[in-house]
């Protein structure tokens, strides 16, 4: 491996501005121009995310846009670059919003007071120069291998990434069972060389929420 | 050494918010102890970026990027040094027992232990959840719990002390899956009490014992 190389092909785009420096501007800098920047690159890509994911309309889909780039305004400073890129970052901002935004709208879970998902999920933890260096090499993994992919998998994770859809419910929506649902998932894993906890061992978990 | 974890079917499920709370919950505070399961976690949030930075762009309205300065013109500067909420129902002696990032949802409301036998005890913990019972259990030093079977899934992450059953000896950040059949005696070790994290989904029954008396188990969503 040649680290130096992957870290600039893999964390930021070559040809385009770096991201990741934009967000950090942000951060330390209440830098306007920057995050005006970071608002035309990532505002229609995370429109374009909330809306693949169905159940928005798009007025409702820029509004949680909105409501994710003033959070990302809020959290800016304590965006770490070596821990994640500003794309996961971001997507795990948005994440949490369109989650909020569900339970808020939906039947259920009406009792559910102010927890909202940030305080669940908790990602401001440090890490280790090491966990750094496999975020690194992961990024470049992804990025080579994404679009290799067979359209079976990329299916599947489209539909759990964009829809936060359970395995259960993408085996249901394609009417294939949950077992195919759960190979296809480590399928893409293996081939974008993400290693995850190998207590993977298969079971009918399900969670639905 | 941690040697249980969630599936890597769980972490992806985490990692693209499909999970309930109470099942989040207990993977966020297993990651307060596990390195290995927190990397997982990285690395698929790295795929959500990546999906993300590869989706097909929409087009905005070109007023959203004036209209959000705008709202960011009225925040008061430095807004992201919130001051931590005040968790007043966080006793002190069970606060040094718990990891950090416990405290909020352990200190929002008066935890009421009840004694399920004399040497368990059990606290719910009020989350707004509707599907899953979130609970602390307490077992004493060398205490046992009943033999007990499960109808849901039920998840624990140990947090303080160890307590083994059949099946192996459990430390903390220990992240155990049981699914509906299994029955298991679990005991704690003589010279520790035990403090662990539960999920329930769904009634378990004491085997041997008239339902009545079965302690955990009453599922009561709070």
């Amino acid at each position: 491996m040649t680290p130096s190389k992957t870290v600039k092909g893999s964390m930021s785009d070559q040809n385009g501005p770096n991201w990741n420096d934009l967000l950090v501007r942000v951060g330390s800098h209440q830098d306007k121009a920057a995050f005006g920047a970071l608002f035309s690159h990532f505002a229609p890509l995370l429109k374009g995310f909330l809306l693949k994911g169905g159940g928005l309309d798009p007025e409702h889909a820029e509004e949680l846009v909105q409501e994710t780039m003033i959070k990302v305004w809020r959290k800016a400073p304590t965006y770490a670059p070596a821990q994640a890129a500003a794309s996961t970052w971001m997507y795990t901002i948005a994440r949490n919003t369109r989650i909020d935004w569900l339970r808020k709208h939906s039947k259920r879970d009406q009792q559910t007071d102010e927890l909202v998902a940030e305080e669940l999920f908790d990602e401001n933890e440090t890490s280790s120069p090491f966990t750094a260096l496999i975020q690194t090499r992961n990024a470049g993994h992804i990025k080579t291998h994404l679009r290799e992919l067979p359209q079976e998998q990329l299916q599947v994770l489209t539909l759990m990434y964009f829809q936060g859809k359970s395995g259960q419910e993408v085996a249901d929506e394609l009417n294939i069972p949950l077992g195919t649902v759960k190979s296809r998932v480590r399928l893409a894993l293996q081939k974008l060389k993400l290693k995850l906890s190998p207590n993977g061992e298969d079971s009918n978990v399900v969670f639905a929420q | 050494m941690i040697n249980n974890h969630p599936t890597a079917d769980m972490l992806t499920e985490y990692s693209t918010g499909a999970l309930s709370l109470a099942p989040v919950i207990s993977i966020t505070t297993h990651l307060q102890f596990c390195d290995r399961c927190r990397e997982s976690v990285a690395s698929l949030n790295a795929l959500g970026g990546a999906l993300l930075g590869e989706c097909e762009a929409a087009p905005i309205s070109q007023q959203l990027l004036a209209d959000t300065l705008d709202r960011l013109d009225a925040e008061p500067a430095n807004v992201f040094e919130v001051e931590e909420p005040e968790q007043p129902f966080l006793d002190p002696k069970l606060e040094d027992q718990l990891p950090a990032y416990l405290h909020k949802f352990v200190g929002r409301k008066p935890l009421h232990w009840q004694s399920l036998s004399s040497s368990v005890s059990v606290a719910p913990i009020s989350v707004g959840e509707s599907n899953y019972e979130l609970a602390l259990h307490r077992l004493n030093a060398g205490g046992r719990t009943p033999a007990h079977d499960h109808k849901g899934m039920e998840l624990t992450v140990v947090l303080k002390g160890s307590f083994s059953d059949e099946n192996g000896m459990y430390h903390e950040g220990d992240f155990l899956i049981r699914r509906p059949g299994d029955v298991h005696r679990p005991a704690a070790t003589q010279n520790q009490a035990c403090i662990c994290l539960s999920v329930l989904e769904a009634p378990i029954k004491l085997t041997g014992l008239k339902s009545v008396l079965n302690p955990f188990m009453k599922f009561n969503p709070s």
